[in-house]
């Protein structure tokens, strides 16, 4: 009952970082460069969660941003799916309490979707590689992103602790040690 | 000097502000209507008000007396004031409704050999690296991938993928576009691609060797590749950029449709 509870607002909260993404942020920009915030909440969900969760969550999200935006399908959908799975990967081997290694793993995974994302353009859609361009870009992002992170990350711990008891239960151990 | 230095301060800047007046008054009849003007607006509201209440206090007994008249003087104009702001409601609907309907007129009378639907564009794309926008026109509409859409000004894009109510359109400013274009004095055909640069120019690519590139030269599509129709206008040349080798000099190519306020598109149906 929980869970499903749980996940009908990790779905309310998708729908809400859409509608952000598409209407807020596309005029509230830092040199005409958006954040991304649905690295920053696959992430989270990762992190919080279980690895599959985030992974799946990912996959779903990315084949919606896909079809309900993007040129080819799957470009979004494994780029978020993997920011997923390293999500996990992430929760196993670090702590989630201190800010910095929260600000580390956001600068890394909005980095590496954004790397990914850019190659899977440029091999099925046949982009021009400008490195300048794209690292500029890339750079303001990380930063708002970071930001938001910052910003928002005690939101996110309150929620995010709920879901991690719910979904590991007895099994957390590095919280408490 | 001074005994402490704030004061001190405080001493010197007054100094300076009697001397700056002091200097702008004594030079000059000009400059008195501007003080005149600031002081009167700095003491009339005030003066006003106490007039006000003077009057109020002298005209005491007509004042309670006439509260039932001025009631009822107020309701019947309350109510022609909504009246009124209903028709100017009403008047202003139509006017952004005739302003949107000369907008099609105009973008249908300019590409009249071509079939057009008009439409809205309802989103845009959420990330930095494509700019895919999204079209409240769809297969109910007749709408097939393909189609290429235009805008007030220029070249927009073509239609990608359709739903029954929406169309994704690709934008000419896409990384992943390229259009065949022609430069309209010389008639030298060059490829202009989409860059991650600017979200108003493009590159235009593959220019030929013996070609001559002119700034300010007026850019429209060449009709090859089988997407696009001949002669639809997509900007002018911004910048040309000359490399050590003639064969890959570029030129900016300026958009001349602004895809930040893009909102209203026309699809060409038929071509």
């Amino acid at each position: 009952m929980k869970k499903t509870v749980i996940n009908v607002c990790l779905s309310l909260t998708i729908i809400l970082i859409y509608f952000l993404q598409a209407n807020f942020f596309s005029w509230f920009t830092i040199a005409g460069i958006m954040p991304n915030l649905f690295v920053i909440a696959i992430l989270f969900i990762g992190l919080f969660g279980t690895r599959t969760m985030g992974a799946i969550y990912g996959l779903v999200v990315g084949i919606l941003l896909d079809l309900i935006i993007g040129t080819k399908v799957g470009i979004y959908s494994i780029g978020l799916g993997l920011i997923g799975f390293l999500a996990g990967v992430f929760d196993k081997n670090f702590s989630k309490d201190s800010r910095m290694t929260i600000m580390v793993m956001g600068v890394v995974a909005t980095a590496a979707f954004e790397v990914l994302v850019f190659l899977l353009n440029y091999v099925f859609l046949a982009t021009n590689i400008e490195i300048v361009n794209f690292v500029k870009i890339l750079v303001i992002e990380v930063i708002y992103n970071l930001i938001l992170t910052i910003i928002l990350y005690p939101l996110i711990q309150k929620f995010g602790y709920y879901i991690e008891n719910e979904y590991k239960g007895n099994k957390i151990l590095t919280r408490y040690f | 000097m001074y005994r402490n230095k704030k004061a001190g301060m405080i001493g010197i800047i007054i100094t300076i502000i009697i001397l700056i007046l002091i200097v702008i008054f004594s030079n000059g009849e000009s400059n008195h209507s501007f003080f005149e003007n600031v002081a009167t607006n700095l003491v009339m509201p005030i003066q006003n008000g106490l007039t006000y209440l003077k009057n109020k206090i002298s005209g005491n007994n007509t004042f309670f007396t006439d509260i039932n008249n001025l009631k009822e003087e107020n309701k019947s104009l309350k109510e022609k004031n909504s009246e009124l702001e209903q028709s100017l409601r009403e008047l202003e609907n139509i006017k952004t409704q005739n302003e949107t309907l000369k907008e099609y007129l105009n973008l249908t009378e300019k590409y009249g050999e071509y079939k057009t639907i008009p439409g809205y564009v309802i989103n845009k794309d959420i990330s930095n690296y494509s700019k895919t926008i999204v079209i409240n026109l769809g297969k109910k509409d007749a709408i097939q991938e393909n189609m290429t859409v235009i805008g007030d000004q220029g070249l927009v894009g073509h239609v990608v993928s359709v739903t029954d109510t929406t169309a994704k359109v690709q934008t000419i400013i896409d990384t992943a576009s390229s259009v065949s274009c022609s430069m309209s004095t010389t008639k030298d055909s060059i490829v202009c691609k989409g860059t991650l640069d600017d979200k108003s120019s493009l590159k235009a690519m593959y220019i030929p060797t013996e070609a001559n590139i002119i700034q300010g030269d007026s850019i429209e599509t060449s009709g090859l590749g089988g997407i696009y129709p001949k002669g639809i206008h997509i900007g002018t040349v911004k910048k040309v950029t000359n490399t050590q080798n003639m064969t890959d000099r570029y030129a900016l190519v300026e958009t001349a449709v602004d895809f930040d306020k893009l909102d209203t598109v026309l699809v060409i149906t038929n071509q």
